[in-house]
């Protein structure tokens, strides 16, 4: 009785992860950048701007993301501000992640020896310059377990845009549920996809450290 | 390898350069020239600011007060028209950098890039010098320090003293008036040791403006033209290397020779612990 169930509303679940990757994605790229951003400001800017990204990574991170979405989702629309879900979700959450995510750039950037800077300016460069040629290029590998743990916890957390509406996998499983009266069978099969998801990217993480070492 | 000529204008001078960290000072006063194709060797106790001195010269760190002068023009700030130090822009201290050669003691090299690419990429993208003639020149360089075969070797593949001679090569592509050495053999193994300072000694032979920061007697009494000795942050005895080697006249000079007399001391003709016992 387990699988028949599970099996007939697979291709449903799938459309549903099918969203969750989509969210994922999305709010990947757009945390990373806003990352970024956030990090080198907070290590090469100027004292407003590092106040303000203090402010934003401490404000950002001490808040539960679902407070966040509430407010984006029944709190805007009250002060005549009408965002969709979809772009709604994602902005929120790259928000959040965001901030998550400029500690690991930080992290990272403050990692690097002080050798390689004193070495890239003994040979004339400037700040732009060592950015992007001598310290970006090392702290992305030496970035890279810390970001694909946030890219896990990301991908599990858009889970929770499924409470403002949104059909992602672990919405379609609910719907499901209520459908069937299976709840043990679908769950344990939403569960699956996200840990299929999960362990792929942590292997590919895992991949691509011993490639990066290995060219070096 | 000096040019004896009196009137020749310095290519480094530093005048009454104080340095502090906080409240300690690691400068004191430095005065010190070195004229074009001058070989000057810096010997003293860790601790003793060589290796500041040496920074300042790249202003790797900053200097509080006096000035430094690399080939007349000063290093990291200018004097404006009220008499007030002002610190150069970004791009005057960098460009001043670019034709300053700095080899680290822990070599320092770009670890994501191939050998070849170390060389090349401060030519190409400081000095904007079109890829090909930047990598030939670099091949070129490469090969100079017996690394020919590791072009396209990645620094973590190769020893420290290949490391050293490719760190020294990315050094040279940017054509400097002027090569520093902080302790560069301090962190190889001793059989390594040779074949950095091999490259250094054939560079000096070149005529290339050298200051060395060392520990290896032997390479600062064949190679410098003259030795300097710092404690505390002053240059407490300087001379020919022959005569301050083997006859140190202050008493610290002397302590600092008493440990460092291993090997090189034999092929003195006076051996300073001699000199020592019979003042």
């Amino acid at each position: 009785m387990l699988p028949e169930i599970l099996i007939s509303n697979f291709w449903l679940l799938l459309q549903g992860a099918e969203r969750t990757l989509e969210l994922s994605l999305a709010t990947a790229f757009f945390s990373s950048a806003t990352g970024l951003a956030a990090a080198l400001l907070r290590t090469f800017g100027r004292w407003p701007f590092r106040i303000a990204v203090d402010v934003y990574v401490y404000v950002v991170r001490g808040v539960p993301l679902l407070l966040l979405l509430f407010f984006m989702y029944y709190g805007l629309p009250y002060s005549g501000i009408d965002v969709a879900p979809i772009p709604g979700g994602i902005l929120v959450m790259s928000i959040y992640f965001g901030a998550f995510m400029s500690e690991v750039f930080r992290a990272a950037v403050e990692a690097l020896p002080r050798a390689q800077w004193d070495a890239a300016r003994s040979l004339g460069m400037r700040l732009p310059l060592i950015l992007g040629i001598v310290v970006l290029p090392q702290a992305v590998r030496l970035s890279a377990p810390a970001f694909i743990n946030t890219c896990i916890l990301l991908i599990k957390s858009t889970s929770l845009v499924s409470i403002i509406g949104l059909s992602e996998l672990t919405m379609v499983g609910r719907q499901i549920v209520e459908r069937t009266f299976a709840p043990f069978q679908i769950l344990l099969g939403v569960a699956l996809i996200y840990f299929v998801i999960c362990y792929s990217l942590s292997r590919l993480g895992r991949y691509a450290e011993q490639r990066m070492r290995h060219a070096h | 390898m000096r040019t004896d000529d009196a009137t020749v204008a310095p290519m480094v001078e530093f005048r009454g350069v104080s340095k502090w960290f906080g409240t300690t000072q690691v400068l004191r006063d430095i005065s010190l020239s070195v004229a074009p194709s001058e070989v000057v060797v810096v010997i003293g106790p860790s601790g003793s600011g060589k290796t500041t001195l040496l920074r300042c010269v790249s202003l790797l760190e900053e200097y509080e007060a006096g000035e430094i002068t690399v080939a007349g023009e000063m290093i990291g700030y200018r004097i404006a028209a009220n008499g007030e130090r002002v610190r150069r822009s970004e791009r005057e201290i960098a460009a001043a950098r670019a034709k300053i050669g700095f080899v680290f003691q822990s070599f320092n090299l770009f670890p994501h890039m191939t050998v070849l690419r170390n060389v090349a990429v401060g030519p190409i993208r400081v000095n904007k010098m079109p890829r090909e003639k930047a990598e030939a020149v670099a091949r070129d360089l490469i090969g100079r320090v017996g690394l020919a075969d590791k072009v396209d070797a990645h620094p973590v593949s190769l020893s420290g003293g290949q490391q050293q001679r490719v760190a020294i090569a990315r050094a040279l592509a940017m054509q400097p008036k002027l090569m520093l050495f902080d302790e560069v053999t301090s962190a190889l193994d001793p059989e390594l040791v040779d074949e950095v300072l091999g490259v250094m000694q054939q560079l000096a032979r070149d005529g290339m403006t050298m200051i060395v920061v060392t520990h290896e007697m032997q390479f600062a009494h064949d190679v410098a033209d003259r030795v300097i000795f710092m404690d505390h942050g002053a240059i407490v005895e300087e001379g020919d290397p022959a005569t301050l080697l083997a006859n140190p006249r202050s008493e610290r000079l002397r302590a600092f020779m008493r440990r460092h007399i291993q090997g090189w001391a034999r092929n003195l003709p006076q051996n300073p612990m001699t000199i020592e016992r019979n003042p």
